[in-house]
């Protein structure tokens, strides 16, 4: 059984040609039957906005390289054009590189958790179309099993990578549970909106907007289930809020430091988490300096997400050691089911020497009554199936065993002449 | 003291009990419809309190500060006439000294009024459990101080790198402030009913079994003084939301006084029969 794997991604290609190459969820069963029809024994298209992989699997006697080259000349995708952009990956190199994608070690952002869903996608329509069933879906099912243990074992998907997840990062770390959490929104910016909305879809459903067009802030509230503030009237219910988003558009502070000591005086030092995402910023930095306050402005989460970034950096190296070792448990099983042929050739084998040797013998034997000549069928039968059994023990063990080793093929090769087995 | 004066001053320990108590479910953040209850009970302490002294004045023709016990009992109730007074004045404003004079004043009472023998103990095996018992209650009010003290360490570095716009590592994650404070608050809670609990059983235990000699003893003032501290950790944290750096060291000091005070009462084992 064959493997190969192309395609290309965000690493190798740049939009343009990645449109190109895509495969719509409507054309993908197509896709995959015509590459059933072109030899490949099974096939699986991963199309999604950073990547387009084919991977297939094909029979010993059918080289996968042509059956995937006549595949994209059919789909009128001109060659010449990929050129340089298109990688290509066998066998080992192939299910390593499997592992990686599905591990999100090989994304734009590496760990985010969208790519094992696409994957499972493009396993299931794969699987609705009939065109796996073989080494390629052991391949995907392990592939799926290794990026879980990577994201249970290391914290490479747990750590905010964008400005607005930094924001309910941090807000967790402060409140613990988000859930009756208050938050009020200043302002009508799109980044405050979207931490906002974050913010809510985590827990924090209390949500007040405030604006110095009144109506602009009744229609962001709307959007959130919230309640609009009168912009005159939020610093009197400020001691009530526990995560402050200030994105307006106002030229000067709109809160300073006598004032929020008073907030969180009267909130009895209870924690309050100040997000100022305005440029130029609407929170006086000296707010920080307080107590149970903490403030942090753009360039503060921007710099929560790089070290966020550089801590998934860091994830991913534990993630590529776990991975290899996938691959090799994947390898060794692959074997282990490679030789299962020639075990099987082995015992056929000495099974017929064995039965036409005990049929000649009972035929040699005579003057005896039918039921001595019965028990001594069994005896010879339960003899010399003793001593095929014995025979065949050593071979198989070192078949199994050398299938478990990298250099065991030659052995392998070797156990095969010995008993003139078919490979 | 005269028979009728220390029974007037044991009722007005009982409605200073009623305090005590809702002091507790403040702490337990039970208080809600109980505070004025408690209040009222308070002041008609007050006047039981204040019925005692007159009529012991009368007894003994002199004002009735002879000894640490009666002052002590005059102490409470001038603390208790001046939160009355500061409550009358403030209103509900100062509601929440009440987490702090209540259980004050109860103390102080209480002891004053075991002064004459109450009881004697009717077998060695009460004397010995009521002993355990007061043990077991102190340990576990120590334990709990200990898991206040660890919280509030914790908050404190947790605030820190928050403040200081520090991402740990992920295995260096500490727990959230919330969680913390959630923590640190029901070990308080809970370490403040065992210490407290623990000394008025302690107070019992020595005045039957030797009368008002261990009184001004310094093993006994120390765990006066660590009951304070304790009190005091409770009082600010539940009245003025004391987190971060002020309750981490005012943590660290009540946790340091329950380690002296449980070194100096090391022998108290010796003293089961």
């Amino acid at each position: 059984m064959k493997l190969l794997l192309t395609g290309l991604s965000h690493k190798t290609a740049p939009v343009q040609l990645r449109e190109k190459l895509a495969i719509s969820e409507a054309l993908l069963p197509r896709a995959l039957q015509e590459l059933q029809k072109l030899g490949a024994t099974e096939a699986v298209v991963l199309s999604t906005c950073n990547r387009v992989e084919f991977a297939v699997s094909t029979s010993d006697d059918v080289e996968p390289g042509p059956v995937l080259d006549q595949f994209l000349v059919d789909w009128q995708i001109p060659r010449a054009a990929f050129d340089g952009h298109l990688y290509r990956f066998e066998a080992r190199d192939a299910i390593q590189h499997i592992f990686r994608v599905a591990s999100s070690l090989d994304s734009m952002v590496v760990g985010e958790p969208q790519i094992l869903g696409q994957m499972k996608a493009a396993y299931n329509a794969a699987k609705t179309e009939g065109s796996v069933g073989g080494i390629l879906e052991t391949v995907l099912t392990r592939a799926f099993s290794a990026a879980k243990r990577v994201r249970s074992e290391t914290g490479i998907g747990h750590m905010a990578v964008s400005v607005s997840y930094a924001a309910v990062e941090l807000a967790r770390r402060i409140f613990g549970s988000l859930n009756g959490q208050k938050v009020l929104i200043i302002g009508s910016g799109k980044m405050g909106e979207l931490a906002a909305k974050h913010l809510r879809r985590s827990g924090a459903n209390k949500i007040f907007v405030t604006n110095r067009t009144h109506a602009r802030a009744e229609e962001m509230a709307r959007l959130f289930d919230g309640r609009a503030i009168e912009y005159t009237a939020f610093p009197a219910m400020l001691h009530e809020i526990d995560i402050v988003i200030a994105s307006s558009g106002a030229p000067h502070f709109i809160l300073n430091r006598d004032e929020m000591q008073r907030v969180i005086s009267q909130r009895k030092n209870k924690p309050m988490f100040l997000i100022d995402i305005a440029v130029p910023r609407n929170i006086d930095p000296a707010v920080n300096e307080i107590d149970g306050v903490f403030l942090y402005d753009v360039d503060d989460l921007a710099g929560v997400v790089n070290a966020n970034l550089k801590e998934r950096e860091k994830q991913a190296g534990q993630a590529e050691a776990i991975i290899v070792e996938e691959v090799e448990l994947m390898m060794a099983r692959l074997r282990i089911e490679g030789v299962t042929p020639t075990i099987v050739n082995l015992q056929e084998q000495l099974e017929e020497i064995r039965a036409g040797e005990v049929a000649r013998a009972l035929r040699r034997m005579q003057g005896l009554t039918p039921e001595q000549a019965q028990q001594m069928e069994a005896l010879i039968q339960a003899t010399t199936r003793s001593i095929i059994n014995k025979i065949a023990h050593g071979p198989i063990s070192e078949l199994r065993r050398n299938a478990t080793e990298p250099e065991g093929d030659q052995a392998i090769e070797v156990i095969r002449k010995v008993f003139h087995l078919q490979r | 003291m005269g028979e009728s004066s220390i029974i007037w001053l044991r009722v007005a320990a009982c409605l200073y009990f009623v305090g005590l108590i809702d002091a507790i479910a403040t702490i337990l953040r039970r208080r809600e419809s109980f505070f004025r209850v408690a209040a009222g009970a308070f002041s008609i302490g007050v006047m039981f309190h204040l019925v005692s002294l007159v009529e012991e004045s009368l007894a003994i023709h002199h004002f009735p500060a002879t000894d640490i016990l009666a002052s002590m009992s005059f102490c409470g109730l001038i603390v208790a006439a001046t939160f009355l007074a500061i409550r009358w004045r403030y209103k509900d404003e100062a509601a929440s000294l009440s987490v702090f004079i209540f259980p004050l004043v109860f103390l102080m009472t209480f002891m004053a009024a075991l002064r004459s023998p109450i009881a004697t103990w009717s077998s060695v095996t009460v004397r010995d459990t009521w002993l355990v018992v007061h043990i077991v209650a102190e340990l576990l009010g120590y334990a709990a101080l200990l898991f206040t003290s660890i919280g509030s360490v914790l908050y404190l570095i947790q605030e820190r790198q928050l403040k200081r716009k520090v991402v740990p590592s992920i295995y260096r994650m500490l727990p959230p402030l919330g969680t913390l404070d959630d923590l640190i608050l029901k070990s308080l809670s809970a370490g403040f009913v065992f210490i407290t609990a623990g000394l008025i059983i302690a107070i019992v235990w020595a005045f039957i079994e030797h009368g008002t000699r261990w009184i001004g003893n310094s093993e006994i003032t120390l765990s006066f003084v660590t009951w304070g501290v304790y009190l005091a950790l409770v009082f600010f944290r539940v009245s003025a939301g004391w987190r971060g750096r002020k309750a981490a060291i005012l943590s660290l000091v009540a946790l340091a006084f329950c380690g002296i005070t449980l070194a100096a009462h090391a022998g108290l084992q010796n003293r089961l029969l």
